[in-house]
């Protein structure tokens, strides 16, 4: 039977070669809009209401698969209009039909422009141009626009026939498609590989001798320093920081035994108010804005983490799994953002330095990141594969007996009312921690602190962590806006819990602002050359 | 064309209003053998505290859970093995006796409070505290699961099996009791002079009687 479209479709058809670029160029759009907007449900509560539509798990690797390819697509495409425009002149651009869909076509591709280029510059992850995520982010919602005004209006018009011409190949595919296809998709995984495999800063590690001493107090007053070459990266999508971003600036030196960093970043409060707890009328409360959830993004210290690998995959080596449920057995996260663990047996070093719980011992938490943890079921959080090296002994504890949102009952109290007085305000730079036995056990008759009370909530029950957990040192002094963080590991600690360091580690950094999880990240992994 | 359009944009509409309605609920608790109860011998949910004891379902036996308080249960507190005929009193450390401790102090505190409704706290016997061996254990953490008995130590914990020939160095005390160390759960027998930790166990509670049900 010979309908009309039919007959129309053999005057006004598709190539086979427009019907391969088109379909993969509409795959990788779909592949990048539904990747990028999980990657935006982070930081957007708007976009988390979709949540459930979006695809979860290792979608940065997927964002910038999609991106490879819907790049090489629109280099093809521009190719081959500059080629018809020299070879037909300006009359090949056919302004007599230049309808509804001519525009929302080129509009579409201004679009498609922006998204690409601020894509590319996101990737870079360059501080000195400032953030382009917001303009990335509307091009986006651009896209989405353009999938309706575009594919929306021709099936309007046409209904399925619309899908016919872009899909139906009219001729037998021959040879020369089906090798243009196997050279596209060559080229845009040999690109991706290529970007996977280089796409790294570098970080000079300086070699100083031995003798040379490096003390750890976070006032850089080495000369050493001054000669080691500096890296400075934009890191982005952490709560409080303005728009998100700090650019972060390290430096390294070793002396073939220990490794030294010093790192630096704009933050312009110094917030050591750790969850403190308040006296209300019904009994002492945690001061918190997010916690429950184990999303605190107010009563909180500030923190700083380094994760160090052998692999430089992106998304924090292949760590960062988005989602409320990335895996299927195992139990979801109360946030809905994901979690970090590792595909495979292969252990990720992590040092995680808190301004309140650690910074006093002069140490960074020496976690790891490895396999999903198994679900215990004592534990209202699940952290995948984000997990504590060994401890041996006590180092902080909450000063609550349970958590509750509601009220708790304090661990310890302190001896004498006046031990509280420098806590009048949330904020301020009072250390925000009490040593265990400046405070005695509670008990209900004692707690007679008026309304409004202000209490420390972190209790040192030792000074030091032992063991595995003690492996990197770490001190950082705050001045005039920014935190400057020294850190001191040996290169090789000998634990299986542990990354040793060499030429080719691969290394990441996050800062967080008064934030529980909410850091901030860059894409590009710091790959380490030791001198 | 109408039709059409509605093809076209009802079924994505309503899948967007469907996801935006459709709100995950927040995690709950899986069924475990452990449960917990607070001091008076009530059940309490999996995430909730705090609680001085912990039933297990498999075996109905009801756990003493260790402390930080500085009080009787507190987790520091180490304890001789003494019984009323034979063992060694007084030579562990803990603040609540006027002398030193031995483990029938802290049964007998722990009866006169009755700790989580019930007055038949004992020593356990070995197979008895070999059940809580956990291998899951946190790297570093005592070979126990700390969710539900926080505050353990890696160290040795006695059980009520006693009259044991002791072996080695300890050859010429001759007898000892056996203990369980929570570090690679094994089975040792040392001397009643020993300073041990203690976790104490009743059966026949009725507040594990209840959670079992
Ligand atoms: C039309 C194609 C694209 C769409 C629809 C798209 C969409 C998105 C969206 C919605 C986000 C989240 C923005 C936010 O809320 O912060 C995002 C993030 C990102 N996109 Fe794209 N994108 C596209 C192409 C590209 C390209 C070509 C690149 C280049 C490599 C790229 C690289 C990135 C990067 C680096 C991020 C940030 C990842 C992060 O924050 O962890 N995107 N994209
Ligand atoms: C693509 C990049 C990344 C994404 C999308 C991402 C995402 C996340 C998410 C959703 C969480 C919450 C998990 C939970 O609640 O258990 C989290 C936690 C965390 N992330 Fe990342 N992350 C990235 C990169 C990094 C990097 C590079 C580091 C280290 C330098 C890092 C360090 C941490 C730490 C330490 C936590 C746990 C905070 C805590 O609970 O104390 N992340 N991340």
């Amino acid at each position: 039977m010979v309908t009309f479209w039919d007959s129309a479709v053999t005057k006004y058809s598709k190539s086979n070669l427009w019907i391969l670029f088109h379909t993969a160029a509409v795959l990788a759009l779909l592949v990048n809009l539904s990747s990028g907007l999980r990657i935006a449900t982070l930081r957007r509560p708007a976009i988390a209401q979709i949540a459930e539509l979006l695809p979860d798990g290792r979608v940065h690797q997927l964002h910038f698969l999609g991106a490879c390819a819907l790049t090489a697509i629109a280099c093809a495409y521009l190719l081959f209009r500059l080629y018809t425009l020299i070879r037909g002149g300006f009359r090949s651009l056919d302004w007599k039909n230049f309808d509804y869909h001519r525009c929302v076509i080129w509009g579409g591709c201004a679009v498609l422009a922006v998204s690409l280029a601020s894509g590319w510059l996101l990737l870079s992850d360059t501080a000195a141009l400032g953030s382009p995520r917001e303009l990335h982010f509307a091009a986006a919602l651009g896209m989405l626009l353009y999938l309706f005004f575009h594919g929306g209006s021709y099936l309007l018009q046409y209904g399925r026939r619309a899908l016919l011409l872009i899909l139906r190949p009219t001729r037998q595919p021959g040879g020369r498609l089906l090798a243009s296809a196997a050279v596209a998709t060559g080229v845009v995984l040999g690109g991706w590989h290529f970007i996977a495999g280089s796409a790294q800063h570098s970080l000079p590690v300086l070699r100083v001798s031995v003798s040379t001493p490096i003390h750890i107090d976070g006032a850089a007053d080495e000369t050493e320093w001054t000669s080691a070459q500096p890296l400075t990266l934009s890191t982005e999508g952490g709560a409080n920081f303005a728009n998100g971003n700090t650019p972060v600036t390290l430096r390294a030196l070793h002396n073939t035994r220990e490794i030294y960093f010093l790192i630096s970043w704009r933050d312009p409060t110094e917030s050591l108010t750790h969850l403190p707890l308040r006296k209300t009328e019904n009994g002492w409360q945690v001061q918190q804005d997010g916690f429950h959830r184990f999303d605190e993004t107010r009563y909180y210290e500030d923190k700083f983490a380094v994760l160090l690998s052998d692999a430089c995959d992106f998304g924090a080596a292949g760590t960062a799994h988005l989602g409320r449920k990335p895996l299927d057995n195992k139990p979801a996260n109360w946030h809905g953002h994901g979690y970090h663990y590792s595909d495979s047996d292969r252990i990720h070093d992590l040092w995680h330095w808190k301004a309140v719980r650690t910074n006093d011992m002069y140490l960074a938490d020496d976690n790891f990141i490895g396999p999903p943890d198994i679900r215990r079921p004592g534990r209202r959080r699940y952290t995948a594969g984000y997990r504590k090296d060994g401890k041996e002994s006590g180092s902080y504890v909450m000063n609550w007996q349970w958590y509750r949102p509601d009220t708790v009952i304090p661990k310890r109290l302190p001896r004498l009312a006046e031990q509280l007085a420098r806590y009048e305000s949330a904020g301020g730079d009072s250390d925000w921690v009490i040593p265990w036995f400046d405070f005695a056990p509670y008990a209900a008759e004692n707690d007679d602190f008026p309304e409004g009370t202000l209490m420390p909530s972190v209790i040192y029950s030792s000074n030091r962590f032992e063991g595995d957990r003690a492996d990197v040192r770490a001190r950082a002094r705050w001045r005039d806006g920014r935190w400057t963080l020294e850190l001191a590991r040996p290169l090789d600690t000998g634990s299986a819990k542990d990354v040793a360091i060499h030429t080719g580690t691969c290394l990441w950094v996050s800062a967080f602002d008064r934030a529980q999880v909410a850091h901030t990240r860059h894409n590009r992994p710091i790959r380490l050359e030791l001198e | 064309m109408w039709r059409r359009a509605l093809l076209l944009f009802a079924p994505p509409a309503c899948v967007l209003l469907v996801a935006i309605l459709h709100q995950q609920p927040p995690p709950t608790p899986v069924e475990y053998h452990l449960g917990k109860i607070d001091r008076n011998g009530e059940a309490m949910g999996a995430w909730s505290g705090p609680w001085a004891c912990v039933c297990d379902a498999r075996t109905g036996l009801l756990w003493e859970v260790k402390t930080d308080d500085e009080g009787i249960h507190h987790g520091d507190w180490s304890y001789s093995w003494y019984r009323e005929d034979f063992g060694v009193p007084n030579n562990g450390d803990c603040y609540f006796e006027e002398e030193r401790c031995d483990t029938r102090d802290l049964i007998r505190r722990s009866n006169r409070e009755r700790l989580c409704g019930t007055d038949n706290w004992r020593l356990p016997a070995s197979a008895e505290l070999q059940t809580l061996l956990y291998p899951q254990a946190k790297e570093g953490a005592p070979l126990i699961d700390t969710d539900y008995f926080p505050k353990t130590r890696r160290g040795d914990y006695w059980t009520r099996d006693g009259e044991k020939p002791l072996q080695g160095v300890y050859r010429h005390l001759k007898h000892g009791a056996v203990a369980i160390d929570f570090i690679a759960g094994e089975q040792v027998t040392i001397p009643y002079r020993n300073a041990a930790f203690v976790r104490l166990v009743a059966d026949a509670s009725k507040a594990c009687h209840q959670l079992r049900k």
